[in-house]
């Protein structure tokens, strides 16, 4: 009795992603209507389920907070920031999605067949995502956890394939889709061992073999290769070296607004997968020598693979991807800082990114040519004295990504560089900052081709988009981007709020609850008696 | 003659009486009481709230390309509900209440646990004492007036460019509440800056003019030179006591007796009076004032004579506590000030361009009250600050009817007798109310409080010579404003248009010439105007203002000779609201009139003497102008052709009329290096660090993208077996070094 008790509980917490995926499952349906301004009412619907979900999240704040999993308010704080992005994402898409065919449509070109249409299905396959990003850090155990990854992930790779009609896109999907199979391999793999070491799937009863096995001399060999594994798995999800190599390709595949939603929505997955699994690891406390100096390693890689390949780049949306790995570089350094000084400072990160990079493409979606987004920097050239909005939203977003003062970028780099300094990295932070240097080579470069330079051949036809949605988002992004400086300190108290650990009295006793359900062969060998 | 020195002795008694028998005495060794918060005064946040408001609704309506008058009105209100509530806050609070602290959120709070720097807090906080308050009567209530007559005064650019306008009003306000509202200096930078970016806006505002674009970048950067120091200034107080709040900064001040510490310590007030120059047009850096005149002249009004420029007043004001530990602060706060009233003044004498000749007596007039604080009254200088607002707005408003009148006409020379030009009677006669304010007729508001600076230098020996400085400046100052007013406004009706009579105000004046009565007479006797418009002088009809515009000049000039009470209270030895809310505020410490109970100079009352030159000085200056400029201009004329006929005193006229080739100088000694530096530059760039370092160091960066680019040569296999390959290179290097020896880690 009690277990079902337990699960309707569980259930009961979970009111946002059931909202989320509920909402995927009408504008699913809805996408199939035979009715052209039905199926351009998806994106709508989709908007509205984010919402609804907003609202699910605040009336249920305390439930989730009690439902003894191992990080409640950092999954508020995740899923919050998914599901504020998500609206800015789907305001992205809405215009790109199909905007060939209804261009025809519309100049009476051609006649609706819904076979043509594939608005529903991004939609739909989008909520799945952020559904997927929403339960990763409300984890109990690694199953859940490599459920919520593939569920965040696999709707991405049909993004990518159906965002745009050209060859380039299903070639990108399908490398990601192979590359993204082969880190799932990794990572369960990894799984596979972490479980033989622990004998337990629960990360509450994985923290507890850790720690013992750490008091003992240190974690063993299968645990350690187990957990590196599951780092570098989980590495492609947030495009950190050495499994960013596949970024560049896919995100200049893929149509803009997929560009930055697969910047943003993977990325907060893999981060806090890492997150819990760390916490798992004894993080702050007895996190092995080596996970440590790999976490410093792949960080360091990252950020600087990111930076130097971004400085060749020509193509905005490649030049985007390297620039979203190396913001993954500076973010890892928060988990070097440990989770007293590091996890604040990376929500506060995450949000400031996030705003940022929507800027950005907001700016870049809400221009065009031909119907055709616009990839080359030339094309850029001279925007500020045809479309000064977008060419503002564009400068803007560089300049807050590369931490431009009084911008949001600013504070949170400040804020995570003082948190690296104080946990006594300063190497790291002089590692990073010198990356940043590097960073203004090409951000500027991005702010300053569309302002500074006179607009040459390359640049004509380059005309605003029809849809108003991208502008809106990119200005509501921008806008954040000015304006938040001045409520730091609140972001600050949220992020600090949401990154303290909750003492959680019926944590263990909810979690064996649920293990009996989920994993009922369960063989303990931490604890044997 | 007579009558003056029996003004002497009246003055003279009196001002013994207040200084002998002055409730004052008990606030020498005054500290400063700690601020408290005050969360029931939240409501005063919507001081801040009510110009963004306005500022959001302008911006709304120049996207929804609203043709009429709704910007100026909702600007208005706003405004003047941020005056209301003001006003409400002073009244319930009295002229003496201890300061308050209204937390309205939190901004910046970080904490680094150990070591020197260990927190840094700055809040949207309001430091609410008397002196703000002071200040926010004036600013938000000329806020309100200006922008009610700039509602008329800019009608003919209404649709985008009236919606512009009120925007950059609207966030000048709001930039200039949250400098003079600031209870931390990180917010008060926050309006410092803004109100610079405001200003360069408006300046800016006729864009397409090439001078006025000009100006406003140099405006612009005059000021980022000041700001500069300012930012130093704050990063130095946070870096030396630890705070960049007020409530705990003057705490620390009022303890401390000296400020004795490294040289970044006495390098502080420096900084800040760097500041507080580039801001208020003192020297060095006042020569961006008189061309920012180039904007709207409401914005001139508003900006550049009344509020923004005595932002480096307030500065100062607010951290005299920590001024009065630096003596040689104040004493070069005192000579900069002096001098620039004098040099000003000299300029202002030869400039026929009217809102010039206002504009230099603007900064005469800043220099005057960074005197007063540097001698150490501020008492004297914020009274200055409240008059000089009132008068010299009105001063400027009248320039700008006039102005607006005679199709952009300022040159003094071809304006003549508008006192009898129909529908100009009241823009003449407030304009005599400023002139006599500015030129400190006896009785008058800008004589108490000129009076107050000069007596207070005058009685400190070290600061006598800058008494004379300041009365030969007082006589200088009633020449030139009288030569304003008797060239402009007396004497035979005759004037030329100005260039800027388009198409558009003709047509509107076809249309509206009747309802208000213009004037069909036009005798264009401007014998010596050379290159008069014909054209226009032949079918020109100035445009006599309207309500709104004629209402603003009426109460400012009542405001103007309101503003007189507290000065005669003062002289009466009774409490006048203006030294209280000084003395209850932070700059109570820098009154050292406190300790002198009778001001005495070369053995005599200081007053006196001060009475007798002032008098005398503003006298002697409105006789000679008159002389010149109303009974026989010709002679003004000759005296200028003889002056510039011998060689020994051409000097003289010429380097007046080109105000002492100050930005000739500046042109050679920072443009010019500056232009040299940068071709320089340009040449070291393109040949030594383009040819060299990038193609060497630079490039690094790139060397590394490119020796990594085979990578990512897009194919699947490829990529798959790095990043296994990947995997695999970091598990050995685990393996091979934490798992080898013991097989655990």
């Amino acid at each position: 009795m009690s277990t079902t008790a337990n699960i309707v509980e569980r259930f009961c917490s979970l009111t946002p992603e059931l909202v989320v995926f509920c909402g995927s499952v009408v504008v699913g349906v809805t996408g199939l209507s035979k009715s052209r301004s039905i199926r351009n009412a998806t994106s709508f619907i989709c908007t509205l389920s984010l919402v609804l979900a907003l609202i699910a999240m605040a009336q249920n704040w305390g439930g989730r907070v009690s439902s003894g999993i191992l990080l409640p308010t950092v999954s508020l704080y995740v899923g919050a920031l998914a599901l504020l992005m998500g609206i800015g994402f789907v305001a992205l898409a809405t215009g790109s999605m199909d905007r060939l065919y209804e261009d025809a449509l519309s100049r009476g070109v051609t006649t609706f067949d819904a076979n043509k249409v594939f608005r529903g299905e991004f939609f739909a396959f989008m909520l799945l995502s952020i559904c997927g990003v929403m339960l990763v850090p409300g984890s109990p155990d690694l199953i859940w956890l490599f459920l919520a990854l593939e569920l965040t992930s696999l709707p991405t790779y049909i993004m990518v394939a159906i965002s745009r009609g050209t060859r380039r896109a299903q070639e990108a999907a399908v490398k990601y889709f192979f590359l993204g199979a082969m880190s799932t391999a990794m990572l369960v793999y990894g799984f596979a061992m972490l479980y033989g070491s622990t004998g337990s799937l629960q990360f509450v009863h994985i923290k507890d073999a850790l720690t013992a096995q750490a008091a003992m001399g240190g974690i063993d060999a299968v645990g350690t290769i187990g957990l590196i594994m599951i780092m570098i798995g989980l590495c492609f999800k947030m495009t950190a070296a050495p499994m960013h190599f596949y970024a560049p390709d896919v995100y200049e595949g893929a149509a803009a607004p997929v560009t930055a939603f697969l910047s943003f929505i993977p990325k907060i997955a893999g981060l806090t997968a890492l997150l819990l699994v760390l916490h798992a690891a004894g993080w702050g406390t007895s996190l092995p020598q080596s996970l440590q100096a790999t976490l410093w390693m792949v960080s360091v890689l990252t950020m600087t693979l990111g930076n130097v390949g971004a400085i060749l780049q020509r193509n905005t949306k490649r030049m985007m991807s390297y620039s979203s790995i190396s913001h993954s570089g500076y973010m890892l350094m928060a988990f070097i800082a440990g989770p007293e000084l590091g996890l604040p400072a990376l929500l506060v990160y995450l949000l400031a990114y996030g705003l940022s990079n929507g800027a950005l493409f907001g700016g870049l979606i809400s221009v065009e040519r031909q119907g055709q987004e616009i990839e080359k920097l030339e094309d850029l050239a001279g925007l500020a004295r045809r479309h000064p909005s977008a060419a503002a939203w564009i400068a803007l977003g560089s300049a807050s990504l590369m931490g431009m003062p009084p911008f949001l970028g600013f504070w949170a780099k400040l804020i995570l560089f003082i948190a690296v300094i104080k946990a006594g990295h300063t190497p790291l932070v002089v590692i990073a900052a010198v990356n940043s240097v590097i960073s203004v080579w090409y951000y500027l470069r991005l702010a300053g081709v569309p302002i500074l330079s006179p607009a040459g051949p390359a640049a004509e036809g380059v005309v605003k988009a029809p849809s108003a949605w991208p502008r809106l988002a990119a200005m509501v992004f921008g806008i954040s981007v000015l304006l938040l400086p001045f409520f730091l300190n609140r972001i600050m108290n949220a992020a600090t709020a949401a990154a303290r650990p909750v003492p959680n009295a019926t944590t263990l006793e909810v979690q064996k609850a649920t293990a009996v359900v989920i994993a009922p062969t369960v063989v303990d060998r931490t604890h044997p008696n | 003659m007579s009558g003056s020195f029996l003004a002497v002795a009246v003055l003279g008694d009196a001002a013994q009486a207040a200084h002998t028998g002055s409730h004052l005495e008990s606030l020498v060794n005054a500290v400063i009481p700690k601020a408290t918060a005050a969360p029931e005064l939240a409501w005063a946040g919507w001081i801040l709230l009510l110009p963004v408001l306005s500022a959001v609704l302008c911006t709304a309506f120049a996207a929804l390309r609203v043709k009429n008058k709704l910007p100026a009105i909702v600007t208005v209100v706003s405004l003047g509900a941020a005056f209301a509530l003001v006003l409400k806050l002073y009244l319930m609070r009295g002229p003496e209440a201890a300061p308050v602290v209204v937390h309205l959120w939190d901004w910046m709070n970080f904490s680094w646990g150990g070591g020197p720097w260990k927190s840094f807090q700055a809040d949207v906080s309001l430091y609410i004492d008397s002196l703000t308050l002071l200040w926010m009567l004036f600013v938000t209530g000329l806020g309100t007036l200006i922008a009610l007559y700039a509602s008329e005064y800019m009608e003919s650019d209404r649709g985008a460019g009236y919606c512009r306008f009120f925007f950059g009003v609207s966030i000048f306000l709001l930039a200039m509440s949250a400098l003079v509202m600031a209870d931390n200096l990180v917010l008060l930078y926050f309006g410092w800056e803004g109100v610079g970016l405001a200003s360069y806006l408006l300046i800016g505002y006729d864009y397409h003019r090439p001078a006025a674009v000009e100006a406003a970048k140099k405006a612009f950067i005059m000021n980022r030179i000041g700001d500069l120091g300012l930012a130093v200034g704050i990063w130095l107080i946070w870096v030396n006591y630890g705070s960049v709040e007020f409530a705990t900064l003057f705490q620390v001040f009022t303890n401390a007796t000296s400020d004795a510490g490294g040289w970044d310590r006495s390098l502080i007030p420096f900084c800040l009076m760097l500041g507080a120059f580039g801001k208020s047009a003192q020297l060095p850096l006042f020569t961006w004032l008189p061309d920012a005149m180039e904007g709207p002249t409401p914005v001139s009004a508003l900006i550049h004579a009344a509020t923004m420029v005595t932002a480096g007043v307030y500065l100062l004001a607010r951290m005299e506590p920590l001024f009065v530990l630096h003596p040689h602060a104040m004493t070069t706060v005192a000579w900069v000030g002096g001098l620039t009233a004098l040099l000003a003044a000299t300029i202002g004498m030869a400039q026929y361009d009217i809102k010039r000749v206002f504009a230099y007596s603007t900064i005469s007039q800043l220099g005057y009250m960074f005197m007063g604080l540097g001698v150490g009254t501020a008492f004297g200088a914020a009274y200055h600050v409240l008059t000089h607002a009132f008068f010299k707005a009105l001063l400027f408003l009248t320039a700008g009817a006039i102005m607006h009148g005679f199709a952009g006409q300022l040159d003094l020379r071809r304006l003549s007798g508008l006192r009898r030009v129909p529908g100009f009677g009241i823009v003449c006669w407030t304009m005599l109310i400023g002139c006599l304010w500015l030129s400190a007729f006896p009785y008058t508001a800008g004589f108490f409080s000129k009076d107050i600076i000069l007596v207070q230098a005058m009685s400190q020996p070290k600061f006598q010579l800058l008494g004379w400085i300041g009365l030969a400046t007082a006589g200088l100052t009633a020449y030139y404003t009288f030569r304003v007013w008797f060239r402009v406004c007396a004497g035979p009706v005759s004037f030329v248009s100005g260039e800027l009579a388009h198409q558009t105000d003709h047509a509107q004046h076809a249309t509206t010439a009747d309802l208000h009565g213009a004037p069909h007479a036009h005798t264009g006797t401007a014998s010596h105007s050379s290159h008069a418009n014909e054209s226009h002088a032949g079918g020109f009809h100035p445009h006599a203002p309207r309500l709104a515009i004629n209402f603003v000049l009426l109460l400012l000039g009542l405001g103007a000779i309101l503003s007189g009470i507290p000065g005669i209270q003062s002289l009466r030895g009774q409490h006048n609201w203006v030294q209280e809310m000084v003395y209850a505020s932070t700059a109570v410490r820098a009154s050292g009139e406190l300790h002198t109970t009778t001001p005495v100079a070369f053995g005599l009352d200081a007053h006196g003497i001060v009475s007798v030159f002032g008098i005398g000085a503003a006298l002697g200056g409105i006789l000679i102008a008159w002389w010149l400029h109303r009974l026989n201009r010709r002679m003004a004329d000759r005296l200028r052709s003889m002056l510039l006929s011998n060689s020994l005193t051409r000097w003289l006229p010429t380097s007046m009329e080109n105000k002492w080739y100050v930005d000739e100088v500046y042109h050679a000694l920072f443009r010019l290096p500056m232009w040299i530096a940068s071709h320089l530059l340009n040449f070291f760039d393109r040949h030594i660090v383009d040819g060299l370092m990038v193609n060497g160091l630079g490039r690094v960066p790139v060397l590394i993208g490119r020796l990594f680019q085979p990578l990512y040569n897009g194919l699947l296999q490829g990529y798959a077996t790095t990043m296994a390959g990947g995997l695999v290179l970091v598990l050995a290097w685990v393996a091979w070094k934490w798992l080898g020896a013991g097989g655990a880690a």
